[in-house]
C-alpha cells in the first residue's frame, strides 16, 4: 500500500465514493441539468436545438399549464386545514390514558399504506352509487346521487380531501413530538393563574409549537404543490374531467414522460420550482412576523 | 388604597371530591368518544374494503351498498391469486424492496461514517453540497432520471427502478447523527490493534448503530413497497410491475370486477400494516428523531 493511501482523507473519500456518486447522478445532476435542458426542444423525435426562452414563452400561453398551476394553488388550501386538524388531533392524543397508543397507531395506518390503495378505496366510496352518496341521501343532506369524481366542480376537492385524510396521522405525530417537548410546569403555572383550557392552548401551546408549525407547513405545502399519485390513480393519469384536477406535477409528467417533450417539461418544472421556492420564503416570513401572538 | 374587589383564596369555590370525580368521568367519556369517532374515520374505509372483499357477488354498486359482512367467502382472494398472477407481483415487490433497502442501508452507512468521525480535506464542502440539495426544490427530477436511466441502458430493469432512490441525503444525515453518538475510543482501540478502517467500520462500529439502521430499513421498506409511479415509468413490461403499480394497471383492465381489485388492494396493504404495527415503536422514534435532525 502506498503511503498516501493510508491517510484519513483517502479512507474518507473511499467510503463516501459510492454514495456520493449516486447523490451526484440522481440528486445533484437533475438540479443542474434542468436549466440547460429547458432551453432546448429535446424530445424523442428530431434533432435537438437550442431554443432560448421559447419554452417559457410557450408555457405562459399554454392554457392547460395555467389551469394546472391554478389547481395546484387551490390545492394549497389544504395546508392550513391540515395544520388545524392535526394540531387538534395531537392535543387529543397527548395524554396518558389507557389504549392511547393503539389510537395513535390507528390514526397512522393511512400514512403507511400506499396512495394507490387509498385512492382506489376512496374512489369506490365516492362513486355515484357508493356508500357516501347512499349515506348522504339517507340523512337527507343531498336529494340525488352526486358524481363526486366525475363532476368538475367537486372532483378536485374530493382528491384534496383524500390527500388530507392520508396525511393527518403523519402531521399529528410530528405535532405530538412538539407537544411533548413543552415543559409541563408552564401548564401548571397557567392553571394556577386560572387560565381556561382554550387560553392555555392559544397562549402556550400554539406559540411554543411554532417551529413545528413552520416545519409541517413547509412539508405539506411542497406536498400539496407536487401532488401527483392520488390524481394519477383517480383520473387514470388524465387530470379530468377536462382540466378540473390537472395539477402541475401531473401536467409535467404528461408532457415529459407521456409525450416525451423533455425540454418543454423541464421548463415547466423549473417554473414550478421557482413558485415553490417563493411560497416557502413567504411561509418563513409569515412565521417570523407572527400570525400568532407570542407571549 | 383599599380595594374591596380583591378576594382571598378561600372565596374560590372548591368543588367537592364527588363533583370532581363526576367532572373527570365526563371528560374521560368525551375524550374516548372523540378518540373512537376519529379511529372510525381513519380506519373505517379499510375495514369496509375488507368487508366487501370478503363478500363475492355483493359489491359497492348494490343498493343499499354493502357495508358490514353478512357472510364471509374467500372466493375473491382465491381468484385474484390464480387469475391475476399475484404471487408474481408479490415476488416483484419483494425483489424491489429488498434491493432498495439494502442499497440504502449500505450506502448511507458508508457515506455518513467519515462525515461523522473522520477529519479530512473537503469535509465542509461535502456537507454544504448535501444540505444545498435538500433545500433546492426539483420538479424536473423525474424527467432527468428517466434520461439518465435510458442513457445507462437500465430501462426495463429492477436496477433502474431502485438506483435513483438507492441513497437519500436524508438517510445520510440520519446515519451521521447516529455515528456521532459512538465514542471515539472504539475506533482508536481498533487502530491500536492494527485493524483497517473498513474492518473497524464493519466489525466494531456497525453493530453499535443498529437502531439507526432499523429506522432507515423501516422507512425504506414502506417507501419502496408503496412506490408505483417510477416502476411504471422504467418498466415496459407490466409482468415486472410491483403490487402498487400492478393495482393501477389491473384496475384499468378489470374495473368491472370490483371484488377482485378490492381483494388485491387488501393483499397489497396488509403486509405493510403488519410491519408497521409490529415496529411502530422504532418507527415513531425514528420519525421524532428525523424532525430533530
Amino acid at each position: 500500500m502506498k503511503k498516501w493511501m493510508r491517510t484519513e482523507t483517502f479512507a474518507a473519500w473511499a467510503f463516501m465514493a459510492p454514495g456520493l456518486l449516486i447523490v451526484a447522478v440522481f440528486v445533484l445532476w437533475p438540479i443542474v441539468y434542468g436549466l440547460p435542458l429547458s432551453l432546448t426542444d429535446y424530445s424523442v423525435i428530431g434533432e435537438t436545438h437550442y431554443v432560448g426562452v421559447d419554452n417559457y414563452v410557450t408555457a405562459f400561453q399554454d392554457k392547460s399549464f395555467l389551469a394546472s398551476l391554478w389547481n395546484s394553488m387551490v390545492y394549497v388550501l389544504i395546508v392550513p386545514i391540515i395544520q388545524i386538524i392535526s394540531i387538534l388531533m395531537a392535543i387529543l392524543v397527548n395524554s396518558r390514558i389507557p389504549l392511547i397508543k393503539a389510537f395513535r397507531a390507528a390514526y397512522y395506518i393511512p400514512v403507511v399504506t400506499s396512495m394507490v390503495a387509498v385512492a382506489l378505496m376512496w374512489s369506490w366510496l365516492f362513486s355515484s352509487n357508493g356508500v357516501i352518496n347512499y349515506a348522504l341521501i339517507q340523512l337527507g343532506i343531498i336529494q340525488e346521487q352526486v358524481g363526486w369524481l366525475s363532476s368538475s366542480s367537486t372532483a378536485l376537492y374530493v382528491i384534496m380531501f383524500i390527500t388530507m385524510w392520508k396525511g393527518l396521522g403523519y402531521y399529528m405525530m410530528l405535532y405530538l413530538a412538539g407537544l411533548q417537548s413543552i415543559p409541563t410546569d408552564l401548564y401548571e403555572a397557567s392553571m394556577i393563574d386560572g387560565a381556561s383550557r382554550w387560553q392555555t392552548i392559544y397562549r402556550i401551546t400554539i406559540p411554543l409549537l411554532r417551529p413545528h408549525i413552520l416545519f409541517c407547513t413547509l412539508i405539506s405545502l411542497m406536498g400539496a404543490i407536487r401532488v401527483f399519485d392520488e390524481v394519477f390513480v383517480l383520473t387514470n393519469g388524465k387530470g379530468g374531467p377536462g382540466t378540473a384536477t390537472l395539477t402541475s406535477s401531473l401536467y409535467i409528467y404528461q408532457k415529459g414522460l407521456v409525450q416525451f417533450n423533455f425540454g418543454y417539461a423541464s421548463a415547466l418544472g423549473l417554473i414550478v420550482s421557482v413558485i415553490v421556492g417563493i411560497l416557502s420564503i413567504l411561509v418563513f416570513r409569515l412565521n417570523k412576523k407572527g400570525g400568532v401572538q407570542t407571549y | 388604597m383599599n380595594n374591596p374587589t380583591i378576594t382571598t383564596k378561600t372565596d374560590y369555590k372548591t368543588p367537592s371530591p364527588q363533583a370532581r370525580k363526576w367532572k373527570k368521568g365526563i371528560r374521560y367519556t368525551i375524550t374516548y368518544v372523540l378518540l373512537i369517532a376519529l379511529a372510525l374515520f381513519m380506519t373505517g374505509p379499510f375495514l369496509w374494503l375488507l368487508s366487501v372483499s370478503l363478500m363475492p357477488g355483493r359489491n359497492v354498486f348494490s343498493n343499499p351498498p354493502a357495508v358490514f359482512p353478512t357472510f364471509i367467502n374467500f372466493g375473491n382472494y382465491a381468484q385474484v391469486w390464480n387469475f391475476m398472477n399475484f404471487p408474481k407481483y408479490i415476488m416483484n415487490t419483494v425483489i424491489i424492496t429488498v434491493m432498495g433497502v439494502v442499497f440504502n442501508i449500505i450506502l448511507s452507512c458508508m457515506t455518513a461514517y467519515p462525515l461523522a468521525v473522520f477529519r479530512f480535506k473537503g469535509r465542509d464542502m461535502v456537507f454544504t453540497l448535501l444540505i444545498a440539495t435538500m433545500i433546492i426544490p426539483s420538479s424536473t427530477a423525474m424527467i432527468v432520471h428517466y434520461l439518465t436511466i435510458q442513457w445507462l441502458n437500465l430501462g426495463n430493469t429492477y436496477l433502474g427502478v431502485v438506483l435513483p432512490a438507492a441513497v437519500s441525503v436524508f438517510n445520510i444525515f440520519l446515519m451521521r447523527q447516529t455515528f456521532l453518538t459512538i465514542p471515539t475510543e472504539i475506533r482508536d482501540s481498533g487502530k491500536m490493534d492494527g485493524a483497517s478502517e473498513l474492518r473497524i467500520w464493519w466489525q466494531l462500529v456497525l453493530p453499535l448503530v443498529k437502531p439507526g439502521i432499523a429506522v432507515i430499513m423501516l422507512l425504506e421498506v414502506m417507501a419502496f413497497w408503496n412506490n408505483f409511479l417510477w416502476p411504471i415509468v422504467v418498466l415496459d413490461d407490466p409482468e415486472k410491475y410491483p403490487l402498487a403499480s400492478a393495482l393501477t394497471y389491473l384496475n384499468g383492465q378489470f374495473s368491472y370486477n370490483f371484488g377482485w381489485i378490492a381483494a388485491g388492494t387488501i393483499i397489497s396493504v396488509i403486509p405493510i400494516i403488519v410491519v408497521f404495527l409490529f415496529t411502530q415503536r422504532y418507527y415513531m422514534e425514528g420519525l421524532a428523531g428525523a424532525v430533530k435532525g
